[in-house]
């Protein structure tokens, strides 16, 4: 980081969760172990966007939980940062809690930032987004989460050729 | 002589190398000599004109780099190496006395005399900063020359040497030139006395370091980046004498480096530190320490990190290696890894936090370095773990406590596979802790959050032979066996890891599985078949039988797999009560996935090369036909699971692998047999198993138009006739006739994919092994098949093409043996691409020909031609590509884009690249065929296209990209396009394109790009919205 001090730098890891195995997935399988004959195209029921698929959208290709947290190599949901519990999925809006792993943690606001920009990218248009500080576990909450949830800081924020380098790092890391 | 002086003559005029030439022939056979070449040459080399002299020096260069070196004596050598070190001070003629010396100085006449001779003048007369790159290499190569052939002397005059020579070789910056210079400086190191230089040389090898050199793009020379690192690397570890100079200057490069130099820097590190020896690096162990400790605690990529682990270990064997004799009992060591041990262990007193990981992997570095020191980290990390994961205060932590101990204990397996010591090693380093672990790890499975690792855990211990005792294997699949029994919510990372470790214990005590876990697998398998909506009670079936299948690999063990699951086909497949007849197909369903179950572990067992599949070519596999024919003829009366044409295909499939590894004389005789039963009609004693067939029926599949489930039963034959070596005879009174048979029932009668398919695979296998044999079928196929099945216009356009597709099958067992008819199949073909009416089919068939499939293969003994399928295609190509350029007619020019991409997708791009410049714009235009099959495959050869990283494809792809972005965009929204594949396809290809073409080329489309992907991003299916986000975040960027 450029101001060379870390706000918590020997955090706690908790190991991912189970693998989230859709419940859905395994009650709608089809009789036949495998080589059914209906292909994807004729199923065209539709799938609605849910809470896994906000924090996970694939083992591989996640929304959120893959974001790395701009001070350790460590993904969002390995510092339990966030998880999918936290997040709330309404037919056109998403509701993402998130927890900073100290309350001192002058990173809160990229962190949140980091998700915000994931999910503007990620979601069709039609969603709002809010993204909120856990309750009580920030020492200047209210700030964060207004400078989160306006939209013209957002903008401003994102026309910052250095802070918009720092998100895409977050974004992309690997 | 006067052809000699004529030869000067003409040379100083022209400069051709022909006068060279004629001279240097001249003196090998005799006509003249070096002398009259000099006297020749007299005036030139004496002369007052520059440009003059410096010329007569070159010819006489010349002549001498190409003269023979017999033709060379002691005296003329000399007379030449003292002319040519005079000519040195003459600023003019240095560029060709120069490359005179590069000849003499290998030729064996030359005495030490004359060595010491060129090398004083070289160090007198030449100024290196003066001369350009290739001149400079000259020097070079005649240092690096005399040092290979006369270093005693060179070693006689060692100050002055290497004070000439470190003047020379300062400052030299050309790769080509530095390549030389180090080799030469490695031999300096060692050989020669350096005492009151190291602090020069020492600055003439360091400077270069990090290497930083990029090669220009088209380096004529190739000189590579790794080339100069390894060249400069061996000076460095030349001599221990750099010790102490060199490791502040790596220190320094580690602190300020990019990734690429701290990974030199460490790389480096970790090959001289051996040579600098335990003294020196013992006074820097801390400093080492501090700085590579931070590449560990706080890696910059893992890459890295892996270098700083090696330099690491480096370290602590040089510096505790020496004492290793000396200390006996060991326990207790001293010094640097001591040190380090404790700082990582106090550390690990926090497990849940992040720098445990770094600090157990530290440890883990440890494990393989030498004995003392593993057994002194083992004994010290082990311990302290186990103490932590007892503690009441850490319960919480277990999880993690259990991961870093898991790692700790597959390092120490790590470490003793890797030295083939395994026994040994791994016993006298856990051995004292096993009892410990082993009890930690199976508190540790009783527990959801620490199982996983505890199965892991599990998995090392047993993979370490003479570890557990067989008591302590009973317990560990006992155990492993309650957890199979209580837990079916279980998530798969847990389950896989308990399956292999079964597996794992299988291989070795497979009695102990075969005892205890399989009893309680198959009593848990249900005799009747999960109802239609008894969902999770199927899942379980099928977590069940594919768990069978990992584990049931042994001979013995396969063997009560196969005993137990024909018994429960047979209980699913006859229906024993009308409920059962209510609702057929679970039934069905359950006994494929039975049938699948031995198909996948049979696979298993052939890839493992087990030596038992065949004899079960006289067990299971008579029981399983007699059940498959018997369901087919009841079936007239009542329907019948296994009558399906899946159960059957499955069937099929195991049936086909085992006559695979069969003996030609074992094939025969049970060819013969199924040949009986299905073709002949005879239903004799044979495959009479626990069915007694019906009397008086028979198959009569190929008299005429029969139910399915009979004609299913041609899938069986299939699998008999596929695998057959080339030289079995098949027992049917006239092979064509069998096969004209095949090929009416096909066209005909037969009415699913199954049934199709198998009449394919029986042409195309008995057309390519016995090609000869039914040279008459050929001919027929060619002829009459042809004229009146597919030509005749008045047939219906569907059995047309149906014709067209069995013509194909055969045609395919050609083209795979390589047999030349195969050229008069694609021709009809060709010809019939034009009809309206199954011009596309006949365009697909052309194409799907060179598909490269799995019944024609070596593994079921098919004649196969090698590369059979690119011949074809770049025979193919270029007749597809002038048809479908032809703008004249629409039709046949669409019929032709079809199959121009079946052709492409046949094959590897490799097989069409180089006509890649004409394809694209075809390939373009294909993406209007409504067909989105054809569609999907040509953005999936677009994408394979992108991706392939080779120059030309991607500069095709950046000259299409404007209307490739457009392409995709139609093809990629919900509204517009009806098929998910083809959507994905689009969507994927979008991704790729930001990686592969330069930003300015996408500028123009990239907002247009973000707003369609917006759309897609709401596409209903999820499968497709992930692939929009990972385009639309690709954009982005």
């Amino acid at each position: 980081m450029n101001t060379g001090e870390i706000y918590n730098p020997n955090p706690i890891i908790f190991s991912p969760k189970k693998s989230s195995g859709r419940k859905s997935d395994l009650l709608a399988r089809s009789l036949w172990l495998e080589g059914s004959t209906q292909t994807e195209d004729e199923a065209n029921q539709p799938e609605p966007i849910d809470q896994d698929e906000i924090f996970v959208l694939t083992p591989c290709k996640d929304l959120i939980r893959s974001i790395y947290d701009p001070e350790h190599p460590n993904t969002l949901e390995e510092l339990r940062v966030v998880s999918a519990p936290q997040i709330d999925v309404g037919q056109n809006h998403v509701r993402v809690e998130f927890t900073p792993t100290v309350p001192h943690c002058g990173m809160s606001t990229l962190i949140g930032l980091s998700i915000r920009v994931r999910l503007l990218r990620s979601l069709p248009n039609r969603f709002k987004v809010d993204i909120y500080v856990k309750p009580g576990s920030h020492q200047s909450e209210h700030a964060v989460n207004k400078q989160l949830n306006d939209k013209e800081r957002v903008a401003a924020a994102l026309e910052n050729p250095t802070l918009v380098q720092t998100v895409e790092h977050c974004l992309s890391q690997q | 002589m006067e052809s000699t002086q004529r030869l000067v003559r003409t040379w100083i005029a022209t400069g051709r190398e022909q006068e060279i030439d004629e001279t240097v022939s001249e003196i090998s056979n005799g006509q003249t000599s070096l002398l009259n070449v000099v006297k020749a040459l007299g005036d030139y080399l004496t002369s007052e004109e520059e440009d003059l002299r410096s010329k007569g020096v070159d010819f006489l260069s010349s002549v001498i780099s190409r003269c023979p070196p017999q033709k060379f004596n002691m005296s003329s050598v000399r007379v030449l190496t003292s002319f040519y070190c005079d000519k040195l001070g003459d600023t003019e003629a240095i560029v060709p006395s120069l490359k005179g010396l590069v000849s003499l100085s290998m030729l064996p006449s030359i005495s030490s005399a004359d060595a010491s001779a060129i090398i004083r003048a070289l160090f007198e007369h030449i100024r290196m900063k003066a001369l350009v790159q290739s001149v400079r290499f000259n020097v070079f190569t005649i240092v690096d020359t005399l040092m290979a052939k006369h270093r005693d002397v060179l070693k006689e005059i060692n100050n002055e040497f290497l004070d000439g020579y470190i003047s020379l070789a300062d400052g030299e910056k050309d790769p080509r030139n530095l390549l030389v210079a180090f080799a030469i400086a490695r031999v300096i190191l060692i050989e020669f006395d350096i005492t009151r230089h190291v602090e020069s040389l020492f600055n003439i090898t360091f400077c270069y370091f990090p290497i930083t050199f990029r090669p220009p793009p088209n380096d004529p020379y190739g000189i590579t980046t790794e080339q100069l690192r390894t060249a400069l690397r061996s000076c460095l570890n030349g001599t221990p004498a750099f010790g102490s100079l060199a490791i502040p200057l790596f220190l320094e490069k580690l602190l300020a480096g990019s990734p690429s130099t701290k990974r030199d820097t460490l790389e480096s590190m970790a090959v001289c530190l051996p040579v600098y020896g335990p003294a020196v690096a013992r006074s820097f162990a801390r400093k080492l320490w501090s700085s590579i400790k931070l590449e560990i605690f706080q890696p910059t990529d893992p890459l890295t990190e892996q270098e700083a682990l090696k330099a690491i270990q480096v370290l602590v064997t040089t510096i505790h290696a020496p004492e290793e004799r000396a200390i006996e009992d060991d326990e207790d060591i001293q010094g640097f890894a001591r040190d380090a041990c404790i700082e990582c262990l106090q550390i690990l007193k926090e497990p849940e936090k992040s720098q445990a990981k770094p600090a157990i992997k530290v440890l883990c570095a440890f494990v393989s370095t030498i004995p003392s020191i593993a057994r002194y980290t083992v004994s010290q990390a082990v311990s302290h773990l186990v103490k932590l994961f007892m503690s009441p205060d850490e319960v919480l932590t277990r999880p993690a406590i259990m991961q870093l101990l898991l790692e700790l204990i597959a390092a120490i397996r790590d470490s003793s596979l890797k030295n083939n010591l395994e026994v040994v090693q791994h016993l006298a380093l856990l051995g004292p802790y096993k009892d410990e672990v082993f009890s930690v790890t199976v508190v540790a499975l009783g527990t959801d959050s620490t199982r996983r690792f505890a199965l892991l855990m599990l998995i090392c211990l047993v993979m370490m032979k003479g570890l557990l005792s067989d008591d302590e294997i009973g317990m560990v699949v006992n155990i492993a066996n309650d957890i199979l029994q209580s837990n079916p919510d279980e998530d798969d990372s847990t389950s896989d890891a308990l399956i292999s470790l079964l597996a794992m214990i299988a291989t070795t005590n497979s009695r102990l599985i075969e005892e205890s876990t399989l009893p309680i697998l198959f009593s848990a398998l249900p005799d009747d078949a999960p109802t239609r909506d008894a969902n999770v009670e199927r899942a379980k079936c099928w977590r069940i039988l594919n768990t069978l299948s990992k584990l049931c690999l042994q001979p013995d063990l396969f063997e009560t797999l196969v005993v137990r699951l024909l018994t429960k086909l047979d209980f699913v497949c006859v229906p024993r009560s009308d409920a059962m007849l209510m609702d057929i197909e679970p039934n069905s369903a359950y006994a494929h996935a039975i049938l699948k179950t031995i198909s996948r572990t049979l696979s298993s067992k052939v890839e493992k090369g087990h030596a038992d599949i065949q004899k079960h070519i006289n067990r299971f596999i008579p029981q399983l036909c007699n059940l498959l024919i018997y369901s087919a003829l009841v079936s007239d009366e009542q329907e019948m699971p296994a009558a399906d044409h899946r159960v059957v295909g499955a069937a099929a499939e195991v049936v086909s692998i085992v006559v695979q590894t069969l003996t030609p004389n074992q094939q025969e005789v049970f060819m013969t047999t199924l040949i009986k039963f299905i073709y002949s009609n005879e239903l004799e004693d044979h495959f009479e198993g626990s069915r007694k067939f019906p009397p008086g029926k028979t198959l009569n599949i190929f008299n005429g138009s029969c139910s399915t489930p009979r004609n299913n039963l041609v899938a069986l034959l299939a699998a008999g006739l596929i695998p057959l070596h080339a030289q079995v005879t098949i027992s049917v009174p006239d092979l064509s006739q069998f096969l004209r048979d095949i090929r009416i029932w096909c066209i005909n009668y037969a009415g699913n994919d199954l049934q199709h398919e198998s009449a394919w695979h029986i042409m195309s296998v008995i057309v390519n092994k016995q090609t000869e044999g039914v040279m008459e079928f050929l001919q027929d196929t060619l002829g009459s098949f042809w004229q009146t099945e597919v030509l005749d216009s008045a047939k219906p356009i569907p059995h047309r093409q149906e014709a067209i597709r069995a013509f194909k099958s055969v045609a395919k067992g050609l083209l795979v043996n390589g047999h030349s008819l195969l050229l008069r199949f694609r021709d009809a073909l060709f010809e019939v691409v034009k009809n309206e009416e199954i011009g596309w089919e006949a365009a697909k068939a052309i194409g799907e020909i060179a598909v490269i499939d799995n019944v024609l293969t070596k593994k079921n003994h098919a004649v196969v031609k090698y590369l059979y399928s690119q011949k074809y295609v770049s025979q193919a190509l270029p007749r597809i590509v002038a048809n479908s350029r032809d703008s004249d007619n629409p039709s046949s020019q669409m019929a032709h884009l079809v199959a121009l991409t079946t052709v492409i997708r046949a094959v590897t791009r490799a097989a069409y690249a180089h006509a890649m410049p004409l394809l694209m714009p075809l390939l373009l235009r294909g993406l209007v065929i409504p067909d989105a099959a054809i569609r999907a495959s040509i953005i999936d050869t677009l994408l394979d296209i992108a991706i392939s990283g080779e120059s030309l494809e991607q500069n095709i792809i950046s000259q299409h990209a404007t209307s490739l972005v457009n392409a995709m965009l139609n093809n990629c929204v919900d509204d517009q396009v009806q098929s998910v594949r083809v959507r994905i396809a689009a969507l994927r290809l979008l991704a790729a394109l930001p990686g592969l073409v330069r930003y300015d080329v996408l500028h123009p489309s990239k907002p247009t790009v973000l707003r369609e992907l917006a759309k897609a991003l709401d596409d209903p299916k999820r499968a497709v919205r992930k692939e929009a986000v990972e385009a639309r975040s690709n954009w982005y960027d």
